[in-house]
């Protein structure tokens, strides 16, 4: 992880001078990891395909600004983050999921064990019913790894509340996800 | 809620210090409850994790197109602010390059002229020499005319009563002889 943030620190440093391969390459190095980190909040892939390009596009304009190159992920995602927010707004009504609508989407696998294709469903129905903030603290820390300091810079909030929205997230997943058995995954 | 002496969750994600992990290592190997508790943290991770990551469908790259690439000319640019030793040399550069053309810009000190200066002293000091010889004739001539003044008042008095002292004798010899 050193040794990765230090190659990109040197192609932030290239990408800065006007060299597009080294932007291309930080691209095609971390475009996954937005992609799926959008994805994941905002359960649509193509909006989450469509916010990558434009996330890539607005890190491309705003390098200059970016003052430590070794915080260049925690600033990408900090542009991914509003620009996810940004959408939410713009749709706020489908875009929030109301309690109710919620509450439709429980999970049915029961105690018994389930096939990851099931696992998969079970996973995104109890995320589904996180509130965004909540379930953006899971994907920051569970899926992208983030520490809490890092996520509460993407997030623009304390880390007191970072963990807070992660902890009461956990308790309702541990809940919901407790009886599954996955084949060979669990 | 558990007893172990930090929060489990912190522990579990990794965040909390050498000295923390420690204790909650030793604490839960003799606590069945924060054993519980972990093993359900990791059930939760593990499930979630279950669900991988999706490759991304379209692979972004619209930086490589032409029409976006700066040309060399702005990317020399781009890159020469981008740089801090290049700054810092260009400025020491340019700064080097003042000097040299104050430097060379400056006007020449005239060429001294020798004799002129030789005939402009000369001059100088005469007439100082004329100056003070006059002032001091003047003082001289002003001293002797004072003290001419002064002695022709003296040589004056003396006459005076000289003539008064030879008027007063005549005048007793007169009235002694009548």
């Amino acid at each position: 992880m050193i040794f990765r943030a230090v190659e990109d620190a040197d192609l932030i440093q290239k990408a800065r001078q006007g060299d597009v391969e080294a932007f291309n390459l930080l691209i095609s190095r971390w475009e996954k990891r937005v992609f799926n980190y959008l994805l994941r909040i905002l359960r649509n892939r193509e909006d989450a395909l469509d916010l990558s390009q434009d996330v890539f596009l607005k890190a491309y304009q705003n390098l200059r600004k970016l003052e430590d190159n070794t915080r260049f992920a925690a600033w990408l995602f900090r542009i991914a983050h509003n620009e996810a927010y940004s959408l939410f707004r713009k749709r706020k009504p489908e875009s929030e999921p109301e309690a109710e609508e919620r509450s439709q989407q429980a999970i049915t696998t029961g105690g018994a064990a389930v096939f990851p294709i099931e696992l998969s469903i079970a996973v995104s129905s109890a995320l589904g019913r996180l509130t965004a903030d909540q379930r953006e603290a899971v994907v920051l820390k569970i899926y992208q790894g983030f520490k809490f300091e890092e996520m509460a810079e993407i997030l623009s909030c304390p880390v007191s509340t970072v963990k807070s929205r992660l902890y009461t997230a956990l308790d309702l997943l541990k809940t919901d996800l407790s009886p599954l058995k996955v084949r060979g995954a669990v | 809620m558990s007893c172990s002496p930090f929060d489990l969750r912190d522990y579990f994600f990794g965040e909390l210090p050498e000295e923390g992990r420690h204790q909650v290592e030793l604490h839960s190997r003799s606590c069945v409850q924060c054993r519980e508790e972990l093993n359900r943290l990791l059930s939760t991770q593990a499930a979630l994790l279950a669900v991988a990551d999706e490759e991304i469908p379209q692979r972004i790259g619209f930086v490589s197109d032409r029409v976006y690439e700066p040309s060399r000319l702005m990317r020399w640019w781009r890159g020469f602010w981008g740089s801090a030793p290049r700054l810092g040399f260009a400025s020491a550069a340019m700064l080097s390059a003042a000097i040299i053309f104050s430097a060379a810009h400056r006007p020449a000190p005239a060429p001294v002229d020798v004799a002129r200066v030789q005939t402009d002293f000369s001059r100088q000091m005469n007439e100082a020499v004329e100056r003070a010889v006059a002032e001091s004739d003047a003082r001289y001539e002003e001293r002797t005319a004072r003290l001419l003044a002064a002695t022709g008042r003296q040589f004056e008095a003396v006459m005076m009563e000289k003539y008064a002292r030879r008027d007063y004798r005549a005048a007793i010899l007169r009235n002694v002889s009548q």
